[in-house]
């Protein structure tokens, strides 16, 4: 009953057995509960959920937030790849309401992110505008294949775009900006931004739209089944193959990525898998985690963090496929 | 944008269109402010109430309001592009801001039907 994994369950026996009374008290905290263990035929690690009182499931979902920003800030990932696999391994929620509270973060990282970097000229609105076509137009299908598959293929699928993750950060770990001839015209969906580095406006053109479209939309039906904000994916495609230096395409990603995680989010909201008890304290958190990450980002050695996170996504992976054959 | 050599080679038309993007962009980037703010504060007020079991049903409506206004967020950004798109005339992209505006509603549809 008991992973070994539960952190919770030291701070459950001791420190917070005083609060234990309270929470049998609160009422919509365990109508929540049952909501969330619903779907499963056996839920996972429910008894150390069910013991722990609203205000430490929230703050344990609030530090899980602000340690999944923090890391998705200074790798450039959103934090889902790493909340979903906590929210799931070790507090044992189903993945479906994992996903659904990790859209919630990937929203709000979208729109405060943005909003941050409104007037840079960074993001680049036509060519994304272009792309959420393909990534509302799959996270849409993505929400609503993911009421139908079994909880143990969505585990699996988690598993290998976790290893497909890890896999390209390691590809990726020497990797610099790409910089490009100021003068050629940008055409109609390409875009120019001024860049503090090379202090110079930097042009770029789009090219192969066909697969910045088919990414987008691969993009866009994992984020919505997995909750992750599907920028892996986008990213180093429009970077590589697509033309587009990689702090526009992070960019530009991070503002698609908000409509894109709300056409799967309204699908859990509609269907009860989304609960706004658990939804906020893991987007304050995010939030949290992401202002001090952007800091702390400056100083860490961005290689050994890279190695650290993939290492740790094989193992998210591993524990995952276990998980699945249970 | 006053940088680079880059800049004196531009037509009229370029620098017209960028102005206008420019302008979505401050546009878009208050929506989003006050999306992102209105929300997380909705979340903490809440969230705190709901832990010191403090009218816990107001609470309750507290974080329902900032997950809707969190939720709500991305299509209202996506509204302004419409009516920026048509501002400048621009149809093809009016079309497919549109498309975008369709595929959020179809998730509704999904969602509670």
């Amino acid at each position: 009953m008991r992973s070994p994994l539960d952190p919770e369950y030291r701070l459950n026996t001791t420190r917070c057995q005083n609060f234990v009374p309270r929470a049998k008290r609160n009422y919509s905290f365990e109508g929540m509960l049952k909501g969330i263990t619903a779907g499963l035929s056996q839920p996972p690690n429910t008894g150390s959920i069910g013991r722990l009182l609203t205000s430490t499931l929230a703050f344990v979902i609030f530090s899980a937030g602000a340690v999944a920003g923090g890391l998705g800030v200074a790798l450039g990932l959103g934090g889902g790849i790493f909340l979903v696999p906590f929210l799931t391994l070790v507090l044992g929620f189903p993945l479906k309401s994992a996903a659904a509270i990790s859209l919630a973060t990937v929203i709000a990282t979208s729109s405060a992110v943005t909003a941050q970097r409104a007037g840079s000229q960074l993001v680049n609105l036509r060519f994304g505008m272009l792309l959420e076509v393909a990534t509302t137009a799959g996270s849409l299908l993505g929400g609503i294949t993911a009421q139908f598959v079994a909880e143990s293929t969505l585990q699996r699928l988690f598993g290998v775009v976790a290893i497909a993750v890890a896999a390209v950060m390691l590809g990726r770990i020497n990797r610099r900006n790409v910089i490009l001839d100021t003068t050629i015209d940008p055409g109609r969906l390409g875009g120019r931004f001024y860049e503090e580095e090379s202090g110079g406006v930097v042009t770029y053109r789009v090219k192969r739209l066909p697969i910045a479209v088919f990414a987008s939309f691969i993009a866009g039906n994992v984020s919505s089944l997995l909750g992750i904000g599907g920028g892996i994916i986008k990213v180093p495609v429009l970077n590589a193959w697509c033309g587009m230096p990689l702090r526009a395409a992070a960019a530009t990603s991070a503002l698609m990525i908000g409509v894109t995680a709300t056409g799967g989010a309204i699908i859990y909201f509609g269907r009860g898998d989304l609960q706004p008890l658990l939804a906020a304290p893991a987007v304050l958190g995010v939030q949290a985690g992401s202002l001090v990450g952007g800091r702390l980002a400056y100083g860490a050695s961005v290689k050994w963090l890279k190695l650290l996170m993939a290492a740790l996504l094989v193992i998210v992976a591993v524990l995952m496929f276990l998980r699945s054959t249970q | 944008m006053n940088h680079g050599a880059g800049d004196a080679i531009r037509s009229d038309a370029d620098a017209e269109r960028s102005r206008a993007s420019a302008r979505l962009e401050t546009t878009i980037g208050e929506v989003l402010r006050f999306g992102t703010i209105a929300s997380s504060t909705m979340f903490a007020i809440g969230l705190l109430m709901m832990i010191a079991k403090y009218q816990t049903a107001v609470a309750q409506l507290l974080l329902d309001g900032g997950l809707i206004i969190l939720l709500a967020t991305p299509p209202a950004r996506v509204m302004v592009s419409v009516i920026e798109y048509v501002r400048e005339r621009d149809w093809a992209f009016v079309v497919l801001t549109f498309i975008v505006l369709l595929a959020l509603a179809g998730s509704v549809v999904a969602a509670y039907f």
